[in-house]
């Protein structure tokens, strides 16, 4: 029975890795927000589900009109990265802006407006796909292109889509990349992650630099919810709850505020979680299957928050007193 | 010279709401005036005699016997009061010691599994013994117990938990949270514990046969549906008295004070000799208690629980009811569950059968440049179902607009005579207050 | 015997040498100042003294027992309490609560005897509250006692601040910049209020403080920091005229200017 666990490996391999570029691009989104506010921005799941949405309209709407599969994947991509970024810029200057501006250091209260905002989406998409569709179970519809399978060595096989979408997450990880270390805004953002008063001393606008933050974040989670909807076909108003926390657990796990982390540890847990629930039923005998994979996650979690709370490249930091 | 006029208006009050409630049993306003003025009980200074006279009349006489006329308010004032417990309990955790627990309902889950499990056949899947357990004694046993449980599983929770800061302790407890669901759902295999999703039912109650002669007595229809109401109305009420008991008491005293200095200021508090790990564990273990028993009376009373009860939308729904009473406050903890269960129970049904009616009429929004016409609405749009989008609004207007809550909490102010006693106690030493 | 021994302490922070190698002893009854300029690494040694981080190396005896690594609470429950430079109070307690809260450790009941109510409970909380008018009458806080502490002036705010310090009954009282932000009444009413809490309450205080004046004026002795190092220790007199104390504060090259 070993060698057929072992067959199987690189097809599971390559299925985490899949999974991890979904989680990379959400994580990018929470950790860049910890980098410059400290805050967890608990909706960022919803902003992931909001461009799944997004997307699926997109299909809906231009689907008819559009020959070439990737063309079309490409638009629903632009479209959630827009919609998803002017969400989450939206969020924080509505939400969260009056909060740090009335300047009290209760913690509780962003945490507990984030929480807030996430349950209200959640209910507000399910609301308007309801009244516009009749319906908020949808489906991304299958391609036949897309679908279409290559051969690969050790066993594996890979679809269109696959490469599709790790071409585009190289794509993404390369621009961030370039923007946070090259560009202006990149600098300012990274300035205003490490000491904000200081930044803006030195004629930093830490508004503008933080709600792009958001931009950049919102958007990324856009383009991992079309992504996840190319991957995986269904999507629904709920589907951000449990991809956010596994994403927020990868940040973590890359270390908390570090954009390559972030990249590093979306790859990395997704590659567990794949092999975890894979694995996991057979090293049990059946006993426990593959429902307890989303647990895995979590278990990882609470490990690295109470052990490694860095995780795998933050540094640790003290409170001043 | 206290004015008596707070007192006189309150019994005036009384009288008013319960003549409105008596006629109109199904009246949610007569309710809510009742409400209010147990509300006015809790609230005005003075005259605890009379307050816990109009108090106790009004909970075990008026509303009993409007319930006989309309057993959905029955319904209505035990789940509120189901609520409360866990309002109050989330208040410590939460309002109190400001540590952002979003994994309540867990413990609830816990309590109410526990009973399940040993009051119906499910426990004979993995056990010897003879079960269900019946209603007495057992029921009254594994709700005490419950407390114990309750309060061991907040300690054992806590312990890793709680050493993590706010945003991450809120993430953990949200983990936690799905963990039990997620494995109150699974827990059919290999071993049978929970049945998994199908649930577990029947479960026993304790047997009310004692409860029928009087209600014949009184006039009453001595059916077991209306004994039961009864019992559990009551059972519930009794349970939500020393729950307010003991958070009063705990909030005067070291404890209650340790728990606000440590949700002020961590560092302060540690300069003051207070131990974080204790203060910050004793919270979280008297919040699991308060769930953990009124998850037992829950199972009892539903007859049936299933791992779909214990989600994060019943956690968020708790952590809803204590940001709207009021973060620490006792009596904001008591409105915001009242409130959110009036939401819930009957605002939310009100509007979704306006919104059929709408619907059935073909009625035609027209704002000019957008119109719709309400016969398309499809069946699928429930406004019972969106507790998500309402709890969710309510959580970000309070936190934006008041985050102190419709009721703030009130400190220690000294009270007049305490100056002359305190000083008197300094002066005669061990002789104690005059 | 000394109250408070300190052996060569050191504190770094990555490659930063906060406090380097500093050795005092502090007598009973003494009203001990440590100077110098800002960054010079005072309110970091008063925080590895009261717990918040753990000497690097060195060590820390009260009352001839180690104080050095031990939790900050358990730092306060010895007899050692403290100011913070940026005032610390539990702003939505009122000003009797705070009084209250600061004799946590000496106030004596368990979590049963809470929800009891039992007579432990309330002869101790009665022998707390009195605790608590004595301390707002000898502050001069007793007509704020029902105000909220966030909402108190900030001369006020400073005063709570030290009773809440006195509610735990300290032998050892540490004082950061106490006299930050005061006018001259403040200030003279400060050094009274240290005077009298080292005769009447027999505390022994550390203060860390910018306020030359009140410095010399009220310091049995001395210790100057720069950059984490000791370079002084001395009675006032000692301390003032001492060239490397001058240079740390105005310069090198100040002494030059000197006529």
């Amino acid at each position: 029975m070993s060698e057929a666990l072992l067959e199987l490996l690189p097809s599971v391999l390559l299925e985490g890795l899949l999974l991890g570029c979904v989680y990379a691009m959400i994580a990018l989104g929470y950790t860049m927000v910890y980098g410059v506010l400290g805050l967890i921005n608990f909706a960022h799941s919803e902003v992931f589900m909001v461009g799944a949405v997004a997307g699926v309209e997109v299909y809906r709407y231009l689907g008819p009109h559009v020959d070439n599969p990737y063309l079309l994947a490409l638009a629903a991509l632009v479209v959630a990265a827009f919609i998803s970024g002017g969400l989450a810029m939206a969020m924080e200057r509505l939400a969260y802006r009056p909060l740090r501006k009335r300047g009290s250091t209760n913690r509780l209260v962003p945490l507990i407006t984030a929480i807030g905002v996430s349950f209200f989406l959640q209910d507000f998409v399910r609301l308007i796909e309801g009244l516009w569709h009749g319906e908020f179970y949808m489906n991304y519809p299958a391609d036949a292109h897309l679908e279409a399978m290559h051969d690969l060595p050790l066993g594996m096989s890979i679809q269109n889509k696959s490469i599709f979408v790790i071409a585009v997450t190289v794509a993404m990880m390369f621009a961030l990349d370039h923007l946070v270390r090259r560009t202006r805004l990149g600098k300012a953002i990274r300035a205003v992650a490490q000491d904000l008063p200081t930044a803006s001393l030195m004629g930093i606008d830490p508004d503008k630099i933080i709600a792009r933050t958001f931009l950049i974040g919102g958007a990324l989670g856009g383009i991992a919810g079309v992504m996840f909807g190319l991957l995986y076909s269904q999507i629904n108003p709920f589907v951000g709850f449990v991809p956010g926390i596994k994403a927020f657990t990868a940040a973590v796990l890359g270390g908390i505020g570090n954009i390559y982390g972030a990249m590093l540890g979306g790859l990395v847990l997704g590659t567990i979680e794949t092999l975890g629930g894979t694995y996991l039923f057979f090293l049990t005998d059946g006993a426990l299957g593959n429902e307890y994979k989303d647990i895995l996650a979590f278990i990882i979690l609470v490990l690295l928050l109470l052990f490694r709370p860095q995780g795998l490249l933050g540094k640790t930091q003290g409170e001043k007193v | 010279m206290t004015s008596r006029r707070p007192i006189v208006l309150l019994g005036i009050a009384a009288v008013a709401a319960s003549a409105a409630l008596l006629a109109w049993p199904r009246a949610t306003w007569a309710l809510i005036a009742v409400l209010g003025v147990l509300f006015g009980c809790l609230s005005v200074r003075d005259y605890k005699p009379a307050r816990f006279v109009i108090a106790l009349a009004l909970l075990l006489v008026v509303i009993p016997t409007a319930g006989t006329h309309n057993t959905f308010l029955f319904e209505l004032v035990t789940t509120m009061g189901i609520f409360a417990a866990m309002s109050l309990g989330l208040n410590i955790v939460v309002g109190m010691a400001g540590l952002l627990d979003l994994g309540y309902a867990a413990f609830f889950a816990i309590g109410a599994y526990t009973w399940a499990i040993f009051g119906s056949g499910q426990a004979s899947e993995f056990m010897s013994g003879s079960f269900p357990l019946p209603g007495w004694p057992y029921f009254y046993i594994f709700s005490a117990l419950a407390v114990i449980t309750g309060a061991l599983t907040g300690t054992l929770i806590g312990l890793p938990a709680l050493r993590l800061r706010g945003d991450y302790l809120a993430v953990v407890t949200l983990g936690l949270g799905e963990v039990v669901r997620v494995t109150a759902n699974n827990l059919d295999h290999p071993i049978n514990i929970t049945n998994g999703p199908q649930g577990i039912t029947p479960i026993q109650r304790p047997p009310v046969g004692w409860l029928l002669k009087p209600l014949e007595w009184l006039g009453l229809d001595s059916s077991p549906a209306l004994a039961y109401s009864i019992f559990f109305y009551v059972l519930v009420l009794a349970v939500i008295g020393v729950v307010v008991l003991v958070n009063v008491r705990l909030d005067r005293s070291r404890f209650g004070r340790a728990w606000v200095a440590i949700r002020e200021d961590e560092i302060a508090a540690r300069a003051m000799g207070i131990s974080l790990t204790h203060t910050k564990l004793q919270a979280f273990a008297t919040g699991a208690a308060f769930s953990g028993v009124m998850g037992a009376i829950f199972a009892a009373k539903q007859l049936f629980v299933s791992p779909e009860t214990f989600t994060l939308l019943q956690s968020i729904t708790i952590l809803a009811m204590v940001i709207l009473g009021g973060m620490g406050s006792i009596r904001g903890a008591l409105v915001g569950a009242m409130a959110v269960a009036l939401l819930n129970l009957e605002v939310l049904k009100s509007f979704s059968d306006f919104l059929v009616h709408l619907r059935q009429t073909g009625f035609v929004l027209n704002l000019g440049i957008v119109s719709y016409n309400f016969a398309n609405l499809s069946d699928q749009i429930e406004p019972a179902k969106y507790e998500r989008m309402i709890f969710g609004l309510i959580l970000v207007l309070m936190m934006i607009f008041r985050p102190s809550g419709l009721i703030p909490e009130s400190r220690h102010r000294l009270e007049l005579g305490e100056r002359k006693k305190a000083r008197d106690a300094a002066k005669g030493g061990s002789h104690g207050a005059a | 015997m000394a109250l408070l021994e300190i052996q060569n302490l050191t504190k770094r922070f990555g490659g930063l040498v906060a406090v380097n190698d500093v050795s005092f002893s502090v007598e009973p009854g003494q009203i001990f100042s440590l100077i110098g300029p800002n960054g010079a690494g005072k309110t970091t040694l008063f925080n590895t003294l009261t717990g918040m981080y753990r000497p690097d190396s060195g060590r820390v005896l009260f009352r001839d027992k180690r104080l050095s690594g031990l939790a900050p609470e358990r730092i306060a429950r010895r007899g050692v309490a403290r100011t913070f430079q940026n005032i610390r109070l539990f702003g939505a307690m009122t000003v009797y609560e705070n009084l209250l809260v600061g004799q946590h450790p000496h106030i004596r009941y368990n979590y049963f005897d809470a929800i009891l109510h039992t007579r432990r409970l309330t002869h101790a909380e009665e022998r707390a509250e009195a605790r608590a008018h004595e301390l707002l009458d000898y502050m001069g806080l007793a007509d704020r006692a029902s105000d909220l502490a966030r909402n108190l002036p900030y001369g006020a705010q400073r005063r709570l601040e030290i009773a809440r310090a006195l509610a735990l009954r300290p032998k050892l009282l540490l004082l950061d910049e106490p006299a930050a932000g005061m006018n001259p009444q403040e200030t003279d009413e400060l050094k009274v209020l240290i005077r009298r809490l080292r005769d009447e309450r027999e505390i022994t205080l550390l203060l860390i403080e910018h306020h030359m004046r009140v410095v010399m004026e009220i310091s049995d002795r001395i210790v100057v920091l720069d950059y984490g190092k000791k370079i002084a220790e001395g009675t006032p007199a000692e301390v003032r005229n001492i060239p490397a104390v001058i240079e740390a504060y105005l310069g090198k090259g100040a002494l030059e200017k000197q006529p």
